[in-house]
């Protein structure tokens, strides 16, 4: 009996001691084991992508143009699907999609997939409502036909006021991908760094999550309320001319700073997937997102502006040179006439400017010969970019003398050879091409004693809370401060004499209007026209410089001085309300207080 | 001889007190491992309690909003206050309660010493610098490293 006691004994401590020796060699072997370690290595860690939120867009005042709102990516987990037709039709149903579409999708998911995207970006509102649908589902779990549908929240571009200031800030595509002004210019600073993370697995090597800075933010030069008022008062002056477009450009002479940019057609960028809508581009139809920077035209008369500062710079004339318009001159043996075919007598250089002669400022040019004439236009930048930090900008074109003997052999290329006649068309702005914002930054020399500054709509960068506030860059000195007081004095009096639609009360305006030819296939149409005017002031301390186009206006009178100037003293008029700039005869009293 | 094999005899301890001995040895190296288990398994389990609350701060529950979503109601009600204060609804609203734009012949500009125009936008403030925050040593500290630095402060309190 003891006997069998101590065999059961010892056999039961056998057991346990295998038992517990095989325990440890399990231990050991999972320790070990290279395949083992494998698979603990692919299961120690998960890799997890963060995209931080894009950052958020101000004007100068800090009121908010472009933030953020969550929308829902939908999609279903393929193993709960009971019913691919029940799927497709809660697509078609809730979230627009086509029936047939999803159904193929569906048929047809990538290899591996789990979870398949059938619709990203849908609105909150849409997407609470299908999931209130799932979840408040009557009847038996497996037969909820949404079961299947699962959402995940991210933050989307949302745009609160819809179309104001669309041609400037662009949007951004579902590709998070900026497009058009400011979403593609800094797209890279906005958009902020994804970041893949490993994150352990393992709760006891835990690690902190690093930060994930959001996408900077950014503060521009623009001013809401009056980004607000130019819009309007264009957007009516182009309904009144039946004009093809508008463009008006808000700009402070001694900053660069673009205060307000309203250019037609105008989007709401909620709605960006029908751009295509507001700017048809179909191969016969050319619609620039952003015609002050990204369309070039023929500027016309308030191109003298520069000629005249420059020959004034260099020498060849003096506010009080007399010249005499006999309604024609003949150069490079073409015949230059005035825009009314009439003779204005004896003129100074004032009432040139004044009359808009283009028989006096094909003289002036001519008399500044090639030389001098192109190197003071190269140095206004005309032909070159100005560098402002909008997508898309183009060069315009200037053409210039070394060009008259390049190598052609069809009609296109030979229009765009220089000639001896170019020089005395280029002096009114015939025969050369800008953009807007190329005019305003040569014309800020003009206002801003004879410095040129680069026009620019970034103010400031917001980073992880700070603020990086931008400083003025200067593009160049292409003319003296003298020089640029005694054409902005001449161009004061031309106004206060000839173009008394463009007078704002209390306020002295320097300003010169266009209204110019447009290029046809051969020659120039007898029809179209472009109006333009550019002005500045106060005179005396120029705070701002206004720059109207209103492309082919279709009216009576389509005249710079009729059509053009009204917009420009219509802005000029809501500018000095809305950034509290007194009138001139106050501001003289507040300065000798 | 015989004194010497009494003497052994007497110092030398009974088996069964031997015996003892060894078992007590056993039950208390059983014991300290026993503590160490226990210790790490609390260390572990309150990691992983700590380390799930960290996800649930950043995912949030049904019954809590998490820091992601919290980030997107704040983005969200920020553009809700921009888009219910654009340019447009603003106007409308003073239009609304008798108000019109102001025109420069009713602006009557005095002056005032010592006033100092509008200053700069400045939107440094509108949002707090996120200073990295240092993690706690037990969450990443040993047992080993804990025991020395409990000693330590027991040394140097």
């Amino acid at each position: 009996m003891k006997f069998n006691l101590s065999w059961r004994y010892l056999v039961v401590a056998g057991l346990l001691g295998v038992f517990a020796l095989a325990v440890v060699f399990e231990i050991i072997h999972i320790q070990t084991d290279p395949e083992i370690k494998v698979l603990i290595g692919r299961s120690a860690n998960v890799v997890r992508y963060y995209y931080p939120p894009r950052g958020e867009i101000y004007d100068r005042q800090g009121r908010l143009l472009a933030g953020n709102v969550p929308v829902y990516e939908v999609g279903v987990t393929l193993e709960l699907i009971k019913d691919p037709i029940d799927i497709a039709d809660a697509a078609r149903k809730y979230l627009d999609r086509d029936y047939n579409e999803v159904l193929t999708l569906l048929a047809n998911p990538p290899e591996g997939a789990k979870f398949l995207r059938i619709a990203d970006y849908v609105s909150a509102v849409d997407a609470e409502v299908m999931i209130a649908d799932q979840e408040n589902w009557v009847g038996e779990p497996d037969e909820n036909p949404l079961a299947a549908f699962g959402f995940i929240a991210h933050l989307g571009r949302h745009y609160p006021e819809n179309d104001l200031a669309s041609n400037l800030l662009g949007f951004v595509t579902q590709e998070e991908f900026g497009y058009g002004g400011v979403e593609a210019k800094y797209n890279n600073l906005l958009s902020g760094i994804p970041v893949a993370l490993l994150i352990p697995t393992n709760p006891r090597r835990a690690v902190e999550l690093p930060e994930i800075p959001a996408g900077d933010s950014i503060i521009l030069t623009i001013d809401r309320e009056l980004q607000a008022a130019v819009q309007e008062i264009l957007n009516q002056a182009v309904l009144e001319t039946n004009s093809k477009s508008g463009t008006v450009v808000v700009m402070d002479p001694r900053t660069g700073e673009i205060l307000a940019l309203a250019t037609t057609p105008t989007m709401d960028l909620n709605d960006y997937r029908n751009v295509d809508q507001y700017f048809p581009n179909d191969g016969y139809t050319y619609t620039p997102f952003n015609r002050a920077v990204s369309q070039a035209y023929e500027p016309g008369s308030v191109f003298k502006v520069l000629t005249m500062a420059a020959a004034l710079d260099n020498g060849t004339v003096e506010p009080g040179t007399i010249i005499l318009d006999t309604g024609v001159f003949t150069y490079g043996g073409w015949d230059i006439y005035n825009y009314d075919r009439n003779a204005y007598g004896y003129q100074d250089m004032t009432g040139c400017l004044a009359h808009s002669l283009n028989v006096c400022l094909a003289q002036v040019s001519t008399r500044m010969g090639n030389d001098a004439f192109y190197s003071y236009m190269q140095r206004f930048g005309i032909g070159h970019l100005t560098g402002i930090d909008l997508a898309g900008e183009v060069p315009g074109r200037l053409k210039l003398p070394v060009e008259q003997d390049l190598p052609s052999s069809d009609p296109a290329a030979e229009s765009q050879k220089w000639y001896p006649v170019d020089l005395a068309t280029n002096s009114f702005g015939q025969g050369v091409s800008t953009t807007v914002i190329q005019m305003l930054m040569a014309a800020s020399a003009l206002a801003n004693d004879g410095q040129m500054v680069y026009p620019h709509v970034l103010y400031a960068t917001v980073q992880n809370g700070r603020q990086h506030t931008m400083s003025p860059q200067v593009a160049g000195n292409p003319i003296s401060a003298d020089t640029a007081h005694t054409i902005t004095e001449m161009l004061a009096v031309a106004v206060e004499t000839e173009t008394k639609r463009a007078l704002v009360d209390g306020y002295r305006i320097a300003g010169k209007t266009g209204t110019a030819q447009v290029p046809a296939d051969n020659g120039y149409s007898d029809t179209l026209t472009n109006a333009s005017f550019i002005g500045w002031g106060p005179a005396d301390d120029p705070q701002f410089m206004v720059y109207v186009w209103l492309e082919e206006p279709n009216t009576e009178f389509p005249w710079g001085s009729v059509i053009a100037a009204p917009v420009f003293r219509q802005v000029v008029e809501k500018m000095v309300v809305l950034f509290g700039i007194p009138p001139d005869a106050i501001r003289m009293q507040l300065a000798g207080h | 001889m015989e004194n010497i094999t009494q003497i052994v005899n007497k110092v030398k301890q009974a088996p069964w007190r031997v015996q003892r001995q060894w078992i007590g040895l056993l039950l208390l190296a059983i014991v300290m491992a026993a503590l160490v288990a226990g210790l790490s398994i609390n260390v572990t389990t309150r990691a992983a309690i700590n380390g799930r609350q960290v996800l649930m701060l950043t995912r949030g529950t049904e019954d809590m909003v998490g820091i992601d979503e919290n980030k997107q109601e704040n983005a969200a009600m920020e553009t809700e206050l921009a888009r219910l204060s654009a340019t447009e609804k603003m106007q409308a609203r003073a239009m609304a309660l008798g108000f019109h734009p102001a025109t420069s012949e009713e602006i009557t500009y005095i002056s005032v010493p010592g006033y100092v125009d509008n200053p700069p936008i400045n939107l440094t403030t509108r949002q707090a610098s996120l200073q990295p925050s240092v993690m706690k040593v037990e969450y990443s500290e040993t047992l080993f490293d804990w025991l020395t630095r409990k000693m330590a402060a027991g040394v140097n309190p």
